[in-house]
């Protein structure tokens, strides 16, 4: 082999999975789908639509009707079940054509795709497996304690970004880039760990927002606690302490995606804040709602990241950068026949990495940064009382 | 099923470097659970385990079975810290990366 250290390195793109993630997946606030009509999820490369019967349970099908190919998301509930827009078939939640009103009997063979459901922390998440397994309750995410309960957390603020031109993996690597949280969104991280094990991805990150630019997490006033953890392929808990200026508030933070095409997905976050003890309602909202402004403003600046990289299967490291290469070989777990998961996707993984170099040079050039915003200051036209104004 | 499949040797070589090489063997001074330990620096270090040594460690499994788990998992195991800690004060773990791995 030539000697790499003189050879040119080029940017291995690889070539993209023909499939998407094996596992649960959100669709959003399991509220928003519960006015009596059907909605329209766009999801694996298709459509699902998704409507409440009559018990207020959840039902999720492909979109598209078994008859003729009509689009149930353009139907009508009926019921228990959604009617197709074309010829009226009628769908339940199993997956079975229950009435064709026109016919004396249904087809046995009328069954479409359904998805197996559940409602989570709000949410309504699906079961998805190329390989058409039976839904796997034991690695759902963790029910979190009281997040229903709307005198102890705040309402949830939900948000959605639809993400074209990148595969949800540029989504997934962040949980490693130490680096990026400066340079992204603004934060020195103080501490910064990851461990992997069996279907879940965590990353423990303590951080300090620069004084020496504003968005995102940026403000020296700002303190970040935050523990993130995926739970399966596309599905993230993320608990966060704010401090700010002393006062400490919980944040709990939920960063899911549905995977819509080959290259785009559906990038959705919740936030949903504790009530701090001695708060009226309003405050509390308006303490949730800023929150989700920061954190989503914190997604954009991903976001911009990703429509303009380029996809890499050969990342080069340096020795201060998180474990991007384990963390692709836990995700890949997701993408292959259960039969051929390999032993050390899923092995224990425990990952510290040293921030205090890179600290070092960070601080420094924040300083230099304040250094030159003062003097650009000190030569502009002072104002005075009766001055410019 | 192939998923994300790189184009080039040289990718498959690089996985390798970054998640294999210079993994050093230790064992857990107490359940004898064994790892591989890689530190680029005093204050980093990558834990590489195996099913069977999470199986060993009375710590990971305590933990793992707790009712409030979901989040216990995540801290590392006092013990085995110690031990690595021993092993680099032996020598026994090279400190610094090569090139970046
Ligand atoms: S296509 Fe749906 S009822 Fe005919
Ligand atoms: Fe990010």
């Amino acid at each position: 082999m030539a000697d790499p250290t003189t050879q040119t390195r080029t940017l291995d793109h690889g070539t993209q999975p023909e499939r998407f993630a094996r596992g649960w997946h959100c669709l959003g606030l399991a509220s928003e789908f519960k006015d009596g009509k059907p909605h329209s999820v766009e999801a694996f490369g298709g459509k699902l639509v998704v409507w409440e019967n009559t018990k207020g349970e959840l039902g999720v099908l492909d979109g598209y009707c078994r008859h003729m190919g009509g689009d149930l998301t353009q139907g009508t509930v009926k019921g228990d079940e959604v009617g197709c827009p074309f010829h009226d078939w009628r769908w339940g939640a199993d997956g079975r054509c229950k009435q064709i009103p026109y016919a004396r009997r249904v087809p046995l063979r009328a069954r479409t795709k359904a998805y197996e459901t559940v409602i989570r922390n709000d949410s309504l998440l699906i079961w998805h497996d190329p390989e058409g397994s039976k839904a796997d309750y034991d690695i759902l995410p963790p029910e979190l304690p009281d997040v229903s309960n709307r005198e102890v957390y705040t309402d949830w603020i939900w948000n959605t970004v639809p993400i074209k031109g990148s595969h949800c993996r540029e989504l997934i690597d962040n949980v490693v880039d130490m680096a990026h949280f400066y340079y992204v969104h603004f934060a020195f991280p103080t501490d910064f760990r990851n461990v992997f094990e069996d279907h879940t991805a965590t990353q423990y990150m303590a951080s300090k927002g620069r004084p020496d630019v504003a968005g995102g997490y940026g403000d020296a006033d700002m303190f970040l606690k935050s523990e993130a953890t995926y739970y399966g392929p596309a599905y993230m808990i993320n608990w966060l302490e704010v401090d700010y200026k002393g006062f400490v508030t919980e944040v709990i933070l939920i960063n899911s995606h549905i995977p819509t095409g080959p290259d785009s997905f559906l990038l959705q976050y919740g936030i949903t804040v504790k009530k701090p003890e001695g708060l009226d309602d309003k405050t509390a909202n308006f303490i949730g709602k800023k929150y989700a402004d920061m954190f989503g403003d914190g997604f954009l600046q991903d976001v911009a990241i990703w429509e303009n990289k380029a996809p890499v299967q050969n990342p080069l490291l340096c020795e201060e950068d998180g474990p991007v290469y384990q963390l692709r070989r836990w995700y890949e777990q997701f993408y292959v026949d259960v039969a051929d998961i390999e032993p050390e996707m899923r092995a224990r993984f425990e990952f510290e990495v040293d921030t205090t170099k890179a600290n070092e040079f960070w601080h420094e050039e924040v300083a230099e940064n304040l250094r030159r915003i003062e003097a650009e200051k000190a030569s502009e036209p002072v104002e005075t009382s009766e001055g410019v104004s | 099923m192939a998923s994300f499949v790189p184009t080039s040797e040289e990718t498959v070589e690089d996985q390798r470097l970054y998640t294999q090489a210079r993994l050093v063997e230790v064992e857990c001074l107490d359940c004898l659970a064994r790892v591989g330990v890689k530190k680029n620096s005093e204050h980093q270090t990558s834990v590489q385990w195996t099913a069977e040594a999470q199986a060993q460690c009375p710590d990971l499994v305590r933990r793992k079975s707790a009712a409030d788990g979901a989040r216990l998992v995540h801290a590392r195991c006092p013990r085995l810290a110690a031990s690595i800690e021993a092993a680099v004060a032996d020598g026994r773990i090279q400190i610094g990366a090569e090139d970046g791995y």
